[in-house]
């Protein structure tokens, strides 16, 4: 009979009642929910931000032809915007004016050049208002001197219907690309993806962390006598998991569900996404949950035998950067593999097992890499999980029990060997 | 038919922390791991568990390495107290006695009746942490007897326990030596292992210095105390070669004996010399043999 189910129930059930569980889990579902709302609340403040009408008070210095009779015509048109035309003033009367009627700035006309005089330059909401304004207006200008019509015009600025289709040398034909489609999947990949990279550090810290407080209570030497270091380990780790797992489960289907309810928050915002999610993608998410746990798995395992390396809880953090930093690698890997999913990089990226987890996921969800890629790194993963545990419970062992000084790499070789 | 501790050696870098230690714990014996702090004793006790691997030599158990015993053949009392600190009394019994090999329903069963006999039935579902350093020292105990172990091995147990819950130990301990398991306990409580052990190993500086039966090491001593009390002149001793004052009371003068002398001429003696009102023979206190062996101030 194995004791791993018996440890596994006591880090579950121990963890999973306690506040800081609890808390996370809580704390974690009202940030989904948060970010969902944030696009909204974003464009309620940006918009309290941008200004409700420009006035502006024009000097024309007189070259001929002007932009003037263009910023009135403009004036006339555009709700909230009134031009005064001061031609002929002297500069700093004009400027008067424009301080006591509290306009929004004075604009100095010289041909092409504009310049505009303005109490505030660093109300860059409104000055580039101002500028896109005279832009505008400068628009009109040339085309009335090229004599174009309204209707010349916007043929002009008529853009091309641009579609993409891709043609795979193996796959053949797979038909037009669906543009919000392809948009929809990158912010789900994008979401899915950091939450790879969250569970990784999270729960490869959960593990450290506890292996080191078994450690500092000496409840480790009771174990040690009668369950192998690696049935403890495999307990540890994977009454971790389960409660990442469940966490995961509620964490995912609270931004799943908001996604679905036409709130794709935030990151539809980072990535431009207008319309809401119209469906999730099972087999996404299926993928998500697979490797969500080879990673766990591999990480965890290094994870606790960094754990049993130090010996006090406090020094956890020394040793764990540097496993965070691998994960930070795949993190960003991944990220650049989504610009293109079948560069060089990202296909070597998702067969290395420290970046492999997140590399492979997004690229999986973006750009149907071939079957035999993907095998091999699921392959890749299993035998580095087998590699990391066997390691990490030689260093486990013996770490586990050295108590006072955190042995030097010399001594983790001899621990290996021996 | 019984634990071989067999030449091991345990270094830690430059020290030794056991040296070619040997010595041998029958079956079904009470057994007293003696030491001063930094003996070894500690390091021994892992080695024999397998919580450390030896440099040198093996523990073997009627013969086979031990690391090939069943799971909860025996039960180990750390000294410093290791528990989960967040983990509830009952839950934690339950979780050592499953670990140990129970199954569900007699992990249960056994921690019912083992907090009911060491009195902690009113803090059963209370954190480990919530609890006095003698009742953690107590459930710690539980969880190391829980499983009910052929063989025991404690260190210190009897650290921290107040009067009447170490005559509770004790009871406990001689009722499983009743029962055939074997127990090795380490102390350096002379007193209490003088009252339960039969078998004992003295240990300093990682070396052996003493081992075998209680009895027979005293007797073996080559000496003995003499308690002698009269009226009279007191000072007739200086007169017999061999004889050494150890400690002069109002009640008794007390004495130690070379083998070479014989009681009875002292007793001749101390009668011409006055009215003898006390006169006894004691074997050497294992305290005594304790500071002889490894020296004052241990």
């Amino acid at each position: 009979m194995s004791v791993i189910p018996v440890l596994v129930k006591r880090e579950f059930t121990s963890r999973v009642k306690g506040t800081a569980y609890i808390l996370t889990t809580v704390i974690g579902v009202l940030v989904f929910v948060g970010l969902s709302f944030l696009p909204p609340i974003m464009q309620r403040i940006s918009s309290s931000f941008a200004p409700k009408s420009i006035e502006l008070a024009v000097l024309d210095h007189g070259a001929e032809p002007s932009l003037v009779p263009f910023l009135l015509e403009l004036s006339g048109e555009r709700e909230g915007l009134s031009v005064r035309d001061v031609s002929g003033w002297d500069e700093v009367e004009a400027y008067r004016l424009v301080l006591e009627e509290d306009l929004s700035g004075l604009l100095l006309v010289d041909g092409p050049l504009c310049t505009l005089v303005t109490p505030d330059s660093k109300n860059v909401v409104l000055n580039d208002e101002i500028k896109n304004v005279v832009n505008q207006a400068a628009t009109r200008w040339r085309a009335a001197e090229l004599g174009l019509t309204q209707a010349e015009m916007e043929s002009l600025f008529q853009a091309v219907d641009f579609r993409i289709r891709e043609v795979a040398p193996q796959q053949g034909d797979s038909g037009e690309v669906d543009g919000a489609a392809q948009a929809q999947a990158m912010v789900l990949a994008y979401f899915l993806l950091f939450m790879i990279y969250m569970a990784l550090i999270m729960y490869g810290n959960m593990v450290a962390t506890g292996v080191a407080e078994e450690k500092s209570s000496r409840i480790m030497e009771v174990m040690v006598s009668t369950v192998k270091p690696l049935e403890l380990m495999f307990g540890k780790i994977i009454g971790v998991g389960a409660l990442g797992l469940l966490q995961f489960v509620i964490w995912v289907s609270t931004g799943l569900i908001m996604a679905l309810l036409g709130r794709t928050g935030f990151l539809g915002m980072m990535f431009g996404l207008t319309e809401p999610l119209s469906s999730i993608p099972l087999t996404s998410i299926l993928w998500f949950g697979l490797y969500f746990l080879l990673g766990y798995f591999f990480y965890a395992s290094i994870f606790a035998a960094a754990g049993a390396l130090v010996a006090r809880v406090e020094e956890v953090s020394q040793v764990v950067s540097l496993l965070m930093m691998f994960i930070m690698v795949g993190f960003f890997a991944a990220y650049i593999s989504f610009l293109n999913p079948n560069s060089n990089l990202a296909v070597a990226a998702s067969l290395i097992p420290f970046t492999a987890p997140m590399v492979m996921f997004a690229r999986i969800v973006l750009a149907d890499p071939p079957l035999i890629q993907v095998a091999a790194s699921v392959v890749i993963m299993l035998l580095s999980i087998l590699v990391g545990t066997w390691f990490s419970s030689k260093i486990y062992r013996i770490g586990i029990l050295l108590y006072g000084k955190r042995p030097s790499l010399r001594q983790v070789a001899q621990l290996l060997k021996g | 038919m019984s634990l071989v501790v067999a030449e091991i050696t345990k270094r830690f870098r430059d020290v030794t922390a056991v040296d070619q230690l040997r010595f041998t714990v029958k079956e079904g014996s009470l057994f007293g791991f003696l030491g001063p702090n930094g003996a070894g004793k500690t390091t021994t006790m892992r080695v024999i568990l397998g919580i450390l691997k030896p440099d040198e030599g093996q523990v073997t158990w009627q013969g086979r390495p031990f690391d090939r015993l069943p799971r909860g053949f025996y039960g180990y009392l750390p000294e410093e107290r290791g528990l989960y600190p967040k983990m509830r009394v009952v839950e934690h019994l339950e979780f050592l006695g499953r670990i140990h090999g129970l199954d569900r329903m007699r992990a249960r069963r056994e921690t019912t009746r083992w907090l009911e006999r060491f009195e902690l039935g009113s803090v059963s579902r209370k954190r480990v942490e919530e609890l006095s350093k003698g009742n953690q020292q107590k459930v710690q105990v539980i969880g190391t007897m829980l499983h009910d172990p052929e063989l025991l091995i404690l260190d210190e147990p009897f650290a921290g326990l107040d009067p009447v819950n170490a005559g509770l130990l004790k009871e406990v301990l001689l009722e499983a030596h009743g029962k055939g398991k074997t127990i090795i306990f380490s102390s350096h409580r002379m007193d209490q292992v003088e009252e339960i052990c039969q078998d004992i190993a003295l240990i300093n500086l990682g070396r052996l210095v003493l081992h075998g039966n209680l009895r027979h090491i005293k007797r073996s001593m080559g000496r003995q105390i003499l308690r002698l009390n009269l009226e009279g002149n007191r000072d007739f001793w200086a007169r017999i070669p061999g004889l050494q004052l150890l400690e002069e009371r109002a009640d008794y003068l007390e004495f130690r004996l070379d083998g070479s002398v014989d009681p009875n001429l002292v007793l001749a003696e101390a009668m011409e010399a006055g009215q003898v009102i006390h006169f006894e023979l004691v074997e050497p206190s294992l305290d005594q043999i304790f500071v002889e062996k490894v020296g004052a101030g241990a």
